[in-house]
Protein backbone atom coordinates (compact mmCIF):
# COMPACT_ATOMS: atom_id res chain seq x y z
CA UNK A 1 0.00 0.00 0.00
CA UNK A 2 0.95 3.76 -0.66
CA UNK A 3 2.41 5.85 2.58
CA UNK A 4 0.24 8.22 1.35
CA UNK A 5 -3.50 7.88 -0.48
CA UNK A 6 -3.60 9.34 -4.39
CA UNK A 7 -6.78 11.89 -4.73
CA UNK A 8 -8.42 11.96 -8.07
CA UNK A 9 -7.44 15.46 -10.09
CA UNK A 10 -10.59 15.64 -11.34
CA UNK A 11 -13.01 14.07 -8.95
CA UNK A 12 -11.31 14.48 -5.30
CA UNK A 13 -12.28 10.92 -4.36
CA UNK A 14 -9.49 8.84 -3.64
CA UNK A 15 -7.66 6.66 -5.90
CA UNK A 16 -7.59 2.59 -5.83
CA UNK A 17 -3.82 1.94 -5.90
CA UNK A 18 -4.00 -1.27 -8.01
CA UNK A 19 -0.70 -1.57 -9.34
CA UNK A 20 2.66 -0.84 -9.64
CA UNK A 21 4.94 -0.99 -12.75
CA UNK A 22 8.52 -1.35 -12.51
CA UNK A 23 10.44 1.37 -15.50
CA UNK A 24 13.64 -0.47 -16.02
CA UNK A 25 14.32 2.19 -19.48
CA UNK A 26 17.90 3.48 -19.54
CA UNK A 27 16.47 6.93 -20.18
CA UNK A 28 14.26 7.25 -16.81
CA UNK A 29 17.23 5.48 -14.92
CA UNK A 30 19.75 8.16 -16.54
CA UNK A 31 17.54 10.99 -15.90
CA UNK A 32 16.70 10.12 -12.17
CA UNK A 33 19.83 7.58 -10.91
CA UNK A 34 18.77 8.56 -7.38
CA UNK A 35 15.22 7.14 -7.97
CA UNK A 36 15.97 3.53 -9.05
CA UNK A 37 16.33 0.84 -6.89
CA UNK A 38 19.03 -1.43 -6.83
CA UNK A 39 17.67 -4.35 -6.14
CA UNK A 40 14.12 -4.40 -8.68
CA UNK A 41 16.65 -2.83 -11.25
CA UNK A 42 14.51 0.11 -11.51
CA UNK A 43 12.60 2.82 -10.85
CA UNK A 44 8.81 1.39 -9.42
CA UNK A 45 5.76 3.45 -9.90
CA UNK A 46 2.75 3.36 -8.43
CA UNK A 47 -0.76 3.39 -10.41
CA UNK A 48 -3.53 4.43 -9.13
CA UNK A 49 -6.90 4.64 -10.92
CA UNK A 50 -10.33 6.58 -9.82
CA UNK A 51 -13.39 4.60 -9.30
CA UNK A 52 -15.94 7.45 -10.06
CA UNK A 53 -13.93 8.47 -13.41
CA UNK A 54 -11.87 6.29 -14.44
CA UNK A 55 -9.10 8.66 -14.35
CA UNK A 56 -5.39 7.12 -14.10
CA UNK A 57 -2.90 8.66 -11.99
CA UNK A 58 1.14 7.17 -12.22
CA UNK A 59 3.73 8.48 -9.55
CA UNK A 60 6.91 7.21 -7.66
CA UNK A 61 6.21 4.60 -5.50
CA UNK A 62 5.83 5.97 -1.81
CA UNK B 1 -18.09 -0.28 -10.03
CA UNK B 2 -18.87 2.78 -12.27
CA UNK B 3 -21.93 1.72 -14.64
CA UNK B 4 -20.47 3.16 -17.57
CA UNK B 5 -20.27 0.90 -20.59
CA UNK B 6 -17.59 -0.80 -21.66
CA UNK B 7 -15.36 0.26 -23.64
CA UNK B 8 -13.42 -1.61 -26.35
CA UNK B 9 -11.42 0.57 -29.17
CA UNK B 10 -10.52 -1.53 -32.01
CA UNK B 11 -6.58 -0.28 -33.60
CA UNK B 12 -5.87 -0.95 -37.32
CA UNK B 13 -2.77 -1.61 -36.91
CA UNK B 14 -0.60 -1.04 -40.12
CA UNK B 15 -0.93 2.10 -42.24
CA UNK B 16 -0.17 0.00 -45.83
CA UNK B 17 -1.90 1.00 -49.15
CA UNK B 18 -4.22 -1.80 -49.80
CA UNK B 19 -4.16 -3.50 -46.14
CA UNK B 20 -6.46 -6.14 -45.70
CA UNK B 21 -6.52 -5.74 -42.19
CA UNK B 22 -9.05 -2.83 -42.60
CA UNK B 23 -11.77 -4.84 -43.95
CA UNK B 24 -11.39 -7.15 -41.07
CA UNK B 25 -10.73 -4.01 -38.12
CA UNK B 26 -14.19 -2.81 -39.70
CA UNK B 27 -15.82 -6.32 -39.31
CA UNK B 28 -14.73 -6.35 -36.13
CA UNK B 29 -15.77 -3.17 -34.97
CA UNK B 30 -19.46 -4.48 -36.05
CA UNK B 31 -19.42 -7.19 -34.01
CA UNK B 32 -18.07 -5.24 -30.95
CA UNK B 33 -20.91 -3.31 -31.40
CA UNK B 34 -23.38 -5.42 -31.23
CA UNK B 35 -23.09 -6.45 -27.92
CA UNK B 36 -24.61 -4.79 -25.32
CA UNK B 37 -23.35 -2.42 -22.53
CA UNK B 38 -20.46 -2.63 -24.62
CA UNK B 39 -18.64 0.47 -27.06
CA UNK B 40 -16.29 0.58 -29.47
CA UNK B 41 -14.68 2.72 -32.27
CA UNK B 42 -11.84 1.99 -34.78
CA UNK B 43 -8.61 3.65 -34.46
CA UNK B 44 -6.52 3.79 -37.84
CA UNK B 45 -2.96 4.22 -36.72
CA UNK B 46 -2.92 6.34 -40.46
CA UNK B 47 -4.42 8.93 -38.50
CA UNK B 48 -2.12 9.24 -35.71
CA UNK B 49 0.52 11.79 -36.12
CA UNK B 50 3.79 10.66 -34.22
CA UNK B 51 7.03 12.15 -35.42
CA UNK B 52 9.82 9.57 -36.17
CA UNK B 53 12.49 11.82 -34.12
CA UNK B 54 11.78 10.49 -30.61
CA UNK B 55 10.20 8.08 -28.75
CA UNK B 56 8.03 6.74 -26.34
CA UNK B 57 5.62 8.76 -23.88
CA UNK B 58 7.55 11.95 -25.04
CA UNK B 59 5.34 11.97 -27.73
CA UNK B 60 1.86 11.09 -27.10
CA UNK B 61 -0.87 11.95 -29.43
CA UNK B 62 -3.47 13.42 -26.82
CA UNK B 63 -6.48 11.94 -28.30
CA UNK B 64 -5.04 8.33 -28.75
CA UNK B 65 -3.59 8.65 -25.04
CA UNK B 66 -7.39 10.08 -24.33
CA UNK B 67 -9.37 7.16 -26.10
CA UNK B 68 -6.73 4.25 -24.00
CA UNK B 69 -7.37 5.90 -20.62
CA UNK B 70 -11.33 5.80 -21.36
CA UNK B 71 -10.92 1.80 -22.48
CA UNK B 72 -11.03 -1.25 -20.76
CA UNK B 73 -10.25 -3.27 -23.26
CA UNK B 74 -8.05 -3.13 -26.72
CA UNK B 75 -8.35 -5.06 -30.00
CA UNK B 76 -5.29 -5.24 -31.86
CA UNK B 77 -5.54 -6.01 -35.52
CA UNK B 78 -2.66 -6.91 -36.77
CA UNK B 79 -0.66 -8.10 -40.25
CA UNK B 80 2.18 -10.61 -40.38
CA UNK B 81 4.73 -8.47 -42.03
CA UNK B 82 7.69 -10.73 -42.52
CA UNK B 83 6.46 -12.64 -39.04
CA UNK B 84 6.38 -9.86 -37.29
CA UNK B 85 4.14 -6.31 -36.48
CA UNK B 86 4.64 -3.52 -38.05
CA UNK B 87 6.89 -1.05 -36.76
CA UNK B 88 4.64 1.58 -36.45
CA UNK B 89 2.15 -0.43 -34.49
CA UNK B 90 4.95 -0.89 -31.83
CA UNK B 91 6.06 3.19 -32.14
CA UNK B 92 2.68 4.11 -31.23
CA UNK B 93 1.96 1.32 -28.43
CA UNK B 94 5.17 2.58 -26.90
CA UNK B 95 3.60 5.94 -26.52
CA UNK B 96 1.30 5.43 -23.39
CA UNK B 97 2.07 3.11 -19.92
CA UNK B 98 0.02 4.21 -17.43
CA UNK B 99 -3.17 3.90 -19.68
CA UNK B 100 -3.09 0.12 -20.57
CA UNK B 101 -2.65 -0.85 -16.99
CA UNK B 102 -4.80 -3.66 -15.56
CA UNK B 103 -6.84 -3.68 -19.26
CA UNK B 104 -7.78 -6.79 -21.09
CA UNK B 105 -6.34 -7.08 -24.68
CA UNK B 106 -7.50 -9.48 -27.87
CA UNK B 107 -5.21 -9.44 -31.00
CA UNK B 108 -6.59 -10.48 -34.36
CA UNK B 109 -3.90 -11.50 -36.62
CA UNK B 110 -4.56 -11.67 -40.21
CA UNK B 111 -2.80 -13.13 -43.20
CA UNK B 112 -2.23 -13.87 -46.86
CA UNK B 113 -1.23 -17.40 -46.12
CA UNK B 114 -2.82 -20.41 -43.68
CA UNK B 115 -1.30 -19.34 -40.64
CA UNK B 116 -4.06 -16.39 -39.53
CA UNK B 117 -0.74 -14.01 -38.38
CA UNK B 118 -0.16 -16.56 -35.56
CA UNK B 119 3.66 -15.69 -35.55
CA UNK B 120 2.60 -12.31 -35.39
CA UNK B 121 -0.08 -12.84 -32.24
CA UNK B 122 2.75 -14.94 -30.59
CA UNK B 123 5.89 -12.16 -31.15
CA UNK B 124 3.02 -9.61 -29.53
CA UNK B 125 2.16 -11.07 -26.37
CA UNK B 126 5.48 -10.09 -24.55
CA UNK B 127 5.22 -6.69 -25.77
CA UNK B 128 1.22 -6.81 -24.37
CA UNK B 129 2.96 -8.00 -21.05
CA UNK B 130 5.42 -5.52 -20.69
CA UNK B 131 2.72 -2.75 -21.07
CA UNK B 132 0.61 -3.89 -18.23
CA UNK B 133 -2.26 -5.04 -20.81
CA UNK B 134 -3.43 -8.46 -19.82
CA UNK B 135 -3.60 -11.15 -22.80
CA UNK B 136 -6.74 -13.57 -23.32
CA UNK B 137 -6.63 -16.98 -24.09
CA UNK B 138 -8.81 -16.36 -27.52
CA UNK B 139 -7.05 -14.79 -30.47
CA UNK B 140 -8.64 -13.86 -33.66
CA UNK B 141 -7.17 -15.78 -36.57
CA UNK B 142 -7.96 -14.41 -40.28
CA UNK B 143 -6.19 -16.44 -42.70
CA UNK B 144 -5.98 -16.58 -46.31
CA UNK B 145 -7.62 -12.76 -45.69
CA UNK B 146 -8.18 -12.35 -49.76
CA UNK B 147 -10.83 -15.39 -49.62
CA UNK B 148 -12.95 -13.65 -46.62
CA UNK B 149 -14.14 -10.54 -48.10
CA UNK B 150 -14.82 -9.22 -51.27
CA UNK B 151 -13.93 -5.64 -53.11
CA UNK B 152 -16.58 -4.06 -51.30
CA UNK B 153 -14.95 -5.43 -47.56
CA UNK B 154 -18.12 -7.94 -47.36
CA UNK B 155 -17.34 -11.05 -45.14
CA UNK B 156 -18.01 -13.98 -47.70
CA UNK B 157 -17.54 -16.78 -44.58
CA UNK B 158 -20.09 -16.17 -41.86
CA UNK B 159 -18.20 -19.03 -39.52
CA UNK B 160 -16.02 -15.85 -38.46
CA UNK B 161 -18.81 -14.18 -36.67
CA UNK B 162 -18.92 -17.30 -34.57
CA UNK B 163 -15.21 -17.79 -33.50
CA UNK B 164 -15.13 -13.82 -33.10
CA UNK B 165 -18.27 -14.09 -30.61
CA UNK B 166 -16.21 -16.90 -28.23
CA UNK B 167 -13.56 -14.12 -28.66
CA UNK B 168 -15.00 -11.35 -27.86
CA UNK B 169 -16.95 -13.16 -24.90
CA UNK B 170 -13.92 -13.97 -22.82
CA UNK B 171 -12.63 -10.11 -23.78
CA UNK B 172 -15.67 -8.78 -22.29
CA UNK B 173 -15.85 -10.69 -19.11
CA UNK B 174 -11.90 -9.90 -18.64
CA UNK B 175 -12.44 -6.31 -19.42
CA UNK B 176 -15.55 -6.51 -16.62
CA UNK B 177 -13.06 -8.25 -13.78
CA UNK B 178 -10.42 -5.82 -14.56
CA UNK B 179 -12.36 -2.72 -14.29
CA UNK B 180 -13.59 -4.54 -11.19
CA UNK B 181 -9.89 -4.71 -9.75
CA UNK B 182 -8.55 -1.46 -11.01
CA UNK B 183 -11.75 0.52 -9.11
CA UNK B 184 -12.15 -1.32 -5.98
CA UNK B 185 -9.24 -3.92 -5.35
CA UNK B 186 -5.93 -2.21 -3.58
CA UNK B 187 -2.34 -3.49 -4.31
CA UNK B 188 -1.17 -5.21 -1.39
Amino acid sequence: MPAEPMTCPKCGIQMNHHADKLDSTSTAALAEPDAVNLELGGILNEVHTCPSCKTIEIRRAT
Amino acid sequence: MTTQPIFIPVILGTPRQGRMSEPVAKFVVEQVAKRDGVETELIDIRNIPLPTSDEGESIKDPKFSETMMRADALIIVVPEYNHGYPGLLKHLLDTNLKEYIHKAVGICGVSAGPFGGTRVIQSLLPVMRELGLVNIFWDGNFSNVHNIFDQSGKLLDEAYIRRLDKFLQELVWMAKVLRYGRENIASE
